[in-house]
């Protein structure tokens, strides 16, 4: 569920923004305006069709153009359906590769969140769908197809093609008058609407402790009564937010009977003022038949509107993502040196670690021992740039420290693993990796058993979710995959965390074999398995 | 209780609504048609009247077509205000009915699929569920407005001859039968999108929770193509059901036109004026069809939607019935025996099963049997209800609603006063904070305690199993995130509410300060270990 900020940025920045994001797209209003030439060929048809049959004439030819025209418009409109779906599929595409590339070459500080990205990778960017495949076709071709229908009525009627752009100022001016209300009556209830389902969603969510305090029943009541209360308050809004659509659909059918009145009083010669201009039946009735096509174009646009208030939506919840700015991965050599250094996560009250020093030599295997939440992970993070620096300094070999990305390996309690086949996971560490190394890698990490009585070996497939791995056997992969690669740094974390004894003892012998050769910092509860290290520092709040 | 009983029951209630929506739509499609139709005969036979000299001129009767022309013109207009308002209150009225009865259904379905609708997509996706059944409600005028377009049609062209009437007939009936078949088709690229909405949902939240991975292997390109790749899959999805719905335009306009050539083509002989009305006719009785079209298309949304929330009404049950509390709440944990009162810190390495532990006893997970005993009786027999009377919990993600602070806090008692509100706060080292936000306790929070900081979030939290009236708190990391200070002034102000009310506490935390507050010590390991290896 997207949220909708309290404070919504300008209208304009947002405006601005979704001008840029979405770039110039022409191809569906194109086809949209080809169509309304179909609609101008269709009423010449049907015109010429009636004329036809006054002088009893030959009507099947203008029947077979009414025809052809119509399988135009069938033409053009399903491609311009069609275009427009493409036309979304690149903005979506180029938005959500913004919005992931902001996320992961994230400054330091910013709180890891893999909702914020769902929110905004998927949510926010689907939600530019509509607006981009529907409203701005939709738009673009409002403001020139009924200037082609105007044109094309002042070629037979010039009279008609006034009266048309008559209905069209009082229209505009109703627009102006009841439509900025009704578009902001309109935003209110959708936000009210949002908001409900927010809430809803919200309900569902935290249903735990609605449960667990017996709750159910009062939240029920305020669920149906946050609902009953939007009812009540949007039936208020709708009557003033249908006032712009009833607006359209009047001036709509005024245009067609004003059109039809003044024709069929023209071609009767009844008209009480004299026009310069001669009617025939066959001119009249195809300003008619074109009438209803002047507004057909803003009924399209007024039915795209609610594509616009959710790319609206979106655009607030996309706007904040920074253009994502790269690190530059340089060689970093130990020591690593940290003075007095503090993590402090932006909204958080307490640094999650403060005072820590700590002096890591070359090759030395040093363990973070503490419970959880004594800021571990936190650390580790810190030397890949995720988590912030709030105070103190780090050194690597001399130099301050960016970040030890692409420096170092990681095998972490939760690893990621791929589809694919084992071979494919472990090379994400390395991709040009030889055989060799990865059997050197596999052995190191005591994956071997493993292997040998899996089908396939080192092909075997995997799922996403590595179903049929016990958790042993995926950090053993992980830690596999950390060896690979040739970085000097090893970031393990909670390597041996949930495991039975049997398995954290087998592990912790793997890790004390592989670790030496490369600088090594372990984040770990385990005594046990801190015990390998050549030092051990702890953390934690000993209050 | 179905869904389908509640939609059809909403459907009586809504009834004067739905009729008048109904009514009025009629109105709008026989409007249309008679606007285009008889504005086309007036042109035409004024034309003819015309030429026929100033006399034939002078007779024609031109008021009364062209003030109906002008009436019509205005009954459409009123009568489709008059239907989007009705259609609309009808869907709202529904819409605060139906919610509510739909998380009844949740509350009552069993926990281990209630909770399961708690995560990421299925959150969503029950949302957009809700909304495409309340929004049905919107479209059951279309019928009748189609029929209405249907009748007046084909009186009007019965004056062009039978055979025009049976063309215009034919054009819609082929028309929404071939709109019928195709849209069992949309069904399939309809699943697609589904699917490929899932696999980026997936993707993305693998890679959101692999930052340090990624980091590390420099991977954030790889990652990034994965991400788009699964987002073009869908893209491609999204372009072949948008091929199939630009079908439904294709249709449309195809068959707008054929009724209207065939039907002037086969009324000529009934003259020029009957012609034109006809044709004119029958081109809008075939667009009036356009919103049932439309409707087709979102069928199968529709229908995948009521199934799987019929599926939620289906799962509820009614539960083991709740037996009276037991009237001395002791609580035995793995043959370990507690008196009412007593301090128990649970501990244990991470990942040993004390929160799952904690959940059982809240009957929101199931217990094993024999391990926990309340009151002389398994707990994993006790009906939830019973459960949740006997504990006070704090979770260990504080998990608050989306409101004020006192919308948090009455969740535990909705009946709580002022004094009782603040008194919790306060024994939670909280009531500072609250005094200093620009409402108070009326203050909105935002979605999870959005605008509190961690430790607060916990904090209020804790003031909200305060509020319960049960006899053991369940604290689980109250002191997370807490500097050590606040810490220390959390730990002595439960300690000395402990004291006033007498109630036990059981209490996961590995924060010393707050486990010295506990006389015994109870290892959550014993015989929870699963097998990993």
């Amino acid at each position: 569920m997207t949220t909708i900020a309290d404070a919504a940025p300008g209208a304009r920045t947002r405006n601005r923004w979704l001008k840029d994001a979405v770039g110039r797209r022409d191809g569906a209003a194109g086809l949209l305006l080809l169509d309304t030439l179909a609609a101008i060929g269709f009423a010449a048809g049907i015109a010429g069709g009636v004329t036809a049959v006054t002088e009893q004439g030959a009507v099947l030819p203008w029947a077979l153009l009414m025809l052809g025209m119509g399988g135009l418009r069938a033409l053009f409109a399903s491609l311009a359906s069609r275009r427009g779906a493409v036309e979304a599929g690149a903005v979506k595409r180029g938005q959500r590769l913004r919005a992931v590339a902001a996320m992961l070459h994230r400054k330091a500080g910013v709180p890891i969140d893999s909702g914020l990205l769902a929110t905004q990778a998927v949510d926010a960017v689907e939600a530019l769908d509509g607006y981009v495949a529907r409203f701005l076709p939709a738009r673009r071709a409002a403001a020139i197809a009924p200037m082609l229908v105007l044109g094309a009525t002042a070629c037979a009627s010039w009279v008609s093609a006034v009266i048309l752009a008559g209905t069209l100022l009082p229209f505009v001016a109703a627009m102006i008058l009841a439509g900025g209300a009704a578009a902001e009556e309109s935003r209110r209830q959708f936000v009210a609407l949002h908001r409900l389902s927010a809430r809803f969603a919200d309900r569902v969510r935290t249903l735990p402790v609605v449960l667990a305090f017996r709750a159910e029943t009062r939240e029920t009541e305020a669920v149906g009564a946050a609902a009953q209360e939007l009812a009540k308050r949007t039936m208020r809004v709708l009557r003033v937010a249908f006032l712009s659509s009833a607006a359209l659909e009047f001036f709509a059918a005024l245009s067609v009977a004003l059109v039809a009145v003044y024709c069929g009083f023209a071609l009767l010669g009844l008209l009480p003022v004299a026009v310069p201009e001669t009617l025939t039946l066959g001119r009249g009735f195809f300003v008619l038949a074109l009438a209803p096509e002047f507004y057909a174009p803003m009924r399209r646009l007024a039915a795209a509107y609610h594509d616009k208030q959710a790319a609206e939506t979106a655009a607030d919840t996309l706007m904040p993502t920074a253009a994502s700015e790269r690190a530059v991965s340089m060689a970093v050599a130990a020591p690593l040196i940290l003075r007095d250094v503090a993590i402090q996560y932006p909204g958080s009250d307490a640094p999650a670690v403060s005072h820590l020093s700590l002096r890591i030599e070359r090759g030395e295997t040093v363990a973070l021992l503490g419970p959880s939440g004594s800021g571990k992970t936190s650390v580790l993070h810190l030397l890949l740039g995720l988590a912030p620096l709030s105070a103190g300094t780090i050194e690597a070999g001399g130099a301050p420290l960016v970040s030890l990305a692409g420096q170092a390996s990681w095998a972490g309690q939760h690893p990621l693993l791929i589809a694919g086949t084992i071979r494919e996971n472990l090379l994400l560490a390395d991709p040009q990796a030889k055989d060799l190394a990865i059997q050197r890698a596999v052995a190191a990490a005591g994956l071997g058993p493993m292997l040998a009585t899996r089908p396939g070996g080192l092909d075997a497939l995997l799922d996403a979710r590595g179903s049929g791995l016990s958790g042993g056997e995926r950090r053993r992969i992980a830690l596999a995959r950390a060896l690979l690669s040739p970085a000097p740094f090893l970031l393990l974390d909670e390597p041996t965390a949930h495991l039975d004894a049997a398995a954290e003892a087998a592990l912790i012998a793997t890790i004390a074999r592989a670790a030496p050769g490369r600088t090594t910092l372990i984040a770990t509860h385990s005594p046990a398995l801190a015990a390998i290290a050549t030092r051990v520092v702890h953390l934690g709040t000993a209050i | 209780m179905t869904l389908h009983s509640l939609i059809a029951a909403e459907r009586r209630r809504e009834r004067r609504r739905l009729r008048q929506a109904g009514a009025c739509a009629a109105l709008v499609a026989i409007a249309s048609v008679l606007l285009l139709a008889l504005s086309g005969w007036f042109l035409t036979a004024a034309a003819l009247a015309g030429g026929a000299g100033i006399v034939a001129a002078q007779a024609f009767n031109y008021m009364l077509p062209s003030a109906m022309i002008r009436l019509l013109a205005i009954v459409r207009t009123g009568a489709r205000y008059g239907e989007r308002l009705a259609s609309h209150g009808a869907a709202f009225g529904a819409l605060a009915r139906l919610r509510p009865a739909l998380y009844r259904a949740i509350t009552v379905t069993p926990a281990p699929v209630a909770l399961a609708l708690g995560r990421g997509e299925a959150t969503a996706r029950l949302i957009g569920d809700v909304d495409a059944v309340e929004w049905r409600f919107v479209r059951l005028s279309g019928p009748w407005g189609v029929a209405a377009a249907l009748a007046s049609g084909a009186a009007l062209t019965l004056l062009g001859g039978w055979l025009a009437m049976a063309a215009t007939l034919t054009c819609v009936g082929v028309a929404l039968g071939l709109a019928r078949s195709w849209s069992h088709r949309l069904e399939e690229p309809g699943r697609a999108v589904q699917q490929a909405m899932g696999a980026l949902r997936e993707e993305v939240a693998m890679i959101g929770g692999s930052a340090a991975e990624l980091r590390c292997f420099a991977l954030e390109d790889w990652a990034t193509a994965r991400i788009t790749a699964a987002g073009d899959r869908l893209a491609e999805a999204q372009a072949r059901q948008a091929a199939v719905a630009a079908r439904f335009e294709a249709l449309h306009a195809v068959s707008v036109a054929l009724a209207a050539a065939s039907a002037l083509v086969l009324s000529a002989g009934a003259g020029a004026a009957i012609a034109a009305l006809a044709g004119l006719a029958a081109a809008m009785t075939v667009d009036s069809i356009a919103p049932l079209l439309r409707a087709m298309t979102e069928n199968g949304r529709l229908h995948e939607a009521e199934a799987r929330l019929n599926a939620l009404f289906g799962a509820a049950e009614d539960g083991r019935p709740a037996l009276g509390l037991p009237c001395e709440p002791n609580l035995a944990i793995d043959g370990g025996r507690f008196a009412p009162g007593s301090r128990i810190a649970l501990t244990g390495p991470s990942g040993c099963g004390k929160t799952t532990l904690v959940e059982g006893l809240l009957g929101l997970r199931p217990l094993q049997h024999g391990r926990i005993m309340i009151g002389g009786q398994d707990a994993a027999l006790l009906a939830p209800a019973t459960l949740r009377a006997i504990f006070a919990w704090a979770p260990q993600d504080a998990a608050l609603i989306a409101g004020t602070v006192r919308d948090n806090l009455r969740l535990a008692d909705g009946h709580a006063n002022e004094d009782r509100l603040w008194q919790v706060l306060q024994d939670a080292a909280l009531d500072t904070v609250v005094r200093a936000l620009p409402q108070g306790l009326d203050t909105w929070l935002g979605e999870d305690g959005a605008r509190l900081s961690g430790g607060e979030r916990r904090r209020l939290s804790l003031a909200r199993a305060y509020l319960g009236d049960a006899p053991w708190l369940l604290l689980d990391e109250p002191g997370e995130g807490l500097d050590a200070a606040v810490a220390d002034d959390v730990a002595r102000r439960l300690d000395a509410r402990l004291k006033r009310t007498g109630q036990g506490l059981i209490l996961v935390s590995h924060r010393p300060v707050l486990s010295a507050l506990c006389e015994r010590q109870w290892m959550a390991d014993l015989g929870a270990r699963r097998s990993a290896a």
